[in-house]
């Protein structure tokens, strides 16, 4: 495995987020986390992430492993840098006070010195030629979609071969939604491992392979996309009947 | 009596005396724009800077018995190097430890503050009360042009202030340590996501901040041989004010902020009794931030849902 998380209890200040959660990501996989609000998606992704307090979470017990190796004392620069797993945050958290092509380059800060950045740059103005067209412009004055292609490209430039969305389709029109969703499977077919935090489950489940659900802090389903799509209970509750 | 000629002397003295305060403005805003910290032992890491300098030149003069001219070019990139130290213990020993904790920014500043009390203490402590005389590096020249008097030492001072400006705007737009910094005053949560340490780009910002105000310090015990250990806390207070004016956290702002309270300065002694220098000073700059409150290059900031 890739990345598993084993048995995860982890707590914010003095709620307990997650009550021992497991879930596993294979190389070339694209997995999803879904379920509602407050379920713990976001803590799962935060807490693989390793980010720095105040919004660490604490990990109580489990352990979170990368190729076999816990990751828990890991610095979250490192899990990108030595890693290679990139996080698209919830609400795309670019540097609005930068021009686009400066949010990318940004993003190169640890790569190797040998990279051949230039190609890597035109890799991701073809798959979203809207950000070439205005990498000259700040990033704040660019739409909520145009943004979300910047947080993805810019995770794509830290040279990750496993990214981590949270909550990419929010806020975007249903074109946008799907545009972004088509490029997600391109770049998973090209070997990215991607694992997705999604409240649109059905949107999520269209493009995953595997999937678990989360409520509250515990996985109540997991299995392929198809059996969970077929699931009664999950059906009812997430797919809206 | 206002003419031309009085114009220009009064524009070189100002720009002079502005210099010092945009240098020491610089690390105030720069600090400010990574941390969102106000350094208030900033005006005494300058005054370690000139008392550093005074140790560096008096050794490299009596003890290596180099000229004077010898003397400032080793000075100046030591003291620079040796004050950068100063900030980044301070941070390291003072700041990063409660930034660890998650502290309120409040206690950071209380900390800012008693850092300072203790750099001017310690030095009282150790090296005494009285004032030291610092030795004169260069032969000082004094030009004529026209009506016009200045001294190389002036011209040097400003052209060190610009210098400094030059090279942290170029730091600051086109490397990505600066981008980095630029990356962390709008959005610090994002920053390690990009596979940054944010600890290598705080320690970066401390030895830029304290090195400008090392030179400040320098250049300054040249102009005003006079050394003691409260020479940071007025001049401190003054450059923080000049950069929240020029809008803090924007390097830009420090600098002309700086020139602007040195103009200023300069100014109200060219027509005024010298006694209401600091009061009409001060009364301007706070015309100027009640009608601006984010200064004169301070922004908003915006988010997109």
């Amino acid at each position: 495995m890739l990345l598993s998380v084993e048995n995860l209890i982890v707590k914010y200040g003095n709620i307990q987020a997650l009550h021992g959660i497991s879930f596993d990501v294979d190389e070339g996989e694209i997995v999803t986390l879904i379920g509602a609000n407050g379920a713990g998606k976001t803590t799962s992704l935060y807490s693989i992430t390793r980010l720095p307090p105040p919004e660490a979470p604490r990990v109580i017990s489990g352990d979170i492993k990368y190729k076999g190796q816990s990751i828990l004392k890991t610095s979250p620069d490192s899990v990108v840098k030595d890693l290679k797993m990139a996080l698209v945050p919830e609400g795309r958290h670019i540097f609005g006070n930068m021009t686009v092509m400066e949010n990318l380059i940004l993003a190169t800060y640890s790569r190797e010195k040998d990279a051949d950045l230039e190609s890597e740059y035109k890799r991701i103005f073809k798959l979203f030629p809207r950000l070439e067209e205005r990498k000259d412009q700040r990033s704040e004055s660019l739409s909520g979609g145009e943004q979300q292609m910047l947080a993805v490209g810019r995770a794509l430039m830290t040279g990750c071969n496993f990214i981590l969305l949270d909550e990419p389709s929010m806020g975007l029109a249903p074109v946008l939604k799907y545009e972004l969703f088509r490029t997600l499977k391109q770049l998973n077919e090209e070997g990215m491992t991607i694992l997705l935090i999604e409240q649109n489950a059905s949107l999520a489940l269209h493009l995953a392979h595997r999937g678990y659900v989360l409520d509250t802090g515990e996985i109540v389903a997991q299995g392929s996309s198809e059996s969970l799509m077929n699931d009664p209970k999950v059906k009812k509750a997430y797919l809206g009947g | 009596m206002f003419d031309d000629f009085n114009l220009i002397q009064n524009l070189i003295n100002a720009l002079q005396w502005g210099s010092f305060y945009a240098l020491i403005a610089l690390g105030y805003t720069m600090v400010y724009g990574v941390l969102v910290l106000i350094n208030f032992a900033h005006g005494d890491v300058f005054m370690v800077g000139a008392y550093i300098a005074f140790f560096v030149a008096s050794f490299v003069l009596s003890v290596l018995g180099l000229p004077g001219w010898a003397a400032f070019i080793i000075t100046i990139p030591a003291t620079m190097i040796l004050t950068s130290m100063v900030g980044v213990s301070l941070e390291r020993i003072a700041y990063r430890p409660l930034r660890r904790k998650g502290a309120h920014r409040l206690y950071v500043v209380i900390t800012a503050l008693m850092c300072g009390l203790i750099l001017e203490h310690a030095n009282l402590a150790i090296f005494g009360a009285s004032r030291k005389a610092f030795p004169p590096l260069i032969e000082e020249h004094v030009y004529h042009l026209g009506g016009v008097t200045f001294t190389n030492l002036k011209i040097i001072v400003i052209c060190a202030a610009i210098m400094s400006f030059l090279t942290l705007q170029w730091i600051v737009t086109k490397t990505k340590v600066g981008m980095a910094m630029r990356a962390i005053s709008y959005d610090k949560f994002a920053v390690p996501l990009m596979g940054i340490p944010i600890d290598q780009i705080i320690v970066t910002t401390f030895i830029l901040g304290s090195g400008f105000a090392g030179l400040a310090g320098v250049l300054f015990a040249m102009s005003y041989p006079i050394l003691e250990p409260y020479m940071g806390a007025l001049i401190g207070w003054k450059a923080f004010i000049a950069a929240v004016v020029g809008g803090i956290g924007d390097i830009r702002g420090a600098f002309l902020g700086g020139f602007l309270l040195g103009a200023v300065e300069i100014l109200v002694v060219a027509f005024f009794p010298s006694s209401y220098r600091d009061l009409i000073a001060f009364s301007v700059l706070l015309v100027i931030l009640s009608l601006k409150p984010t200064g004169l290059f301070g922004i908003a900031k915006t988010t997109k849902i």
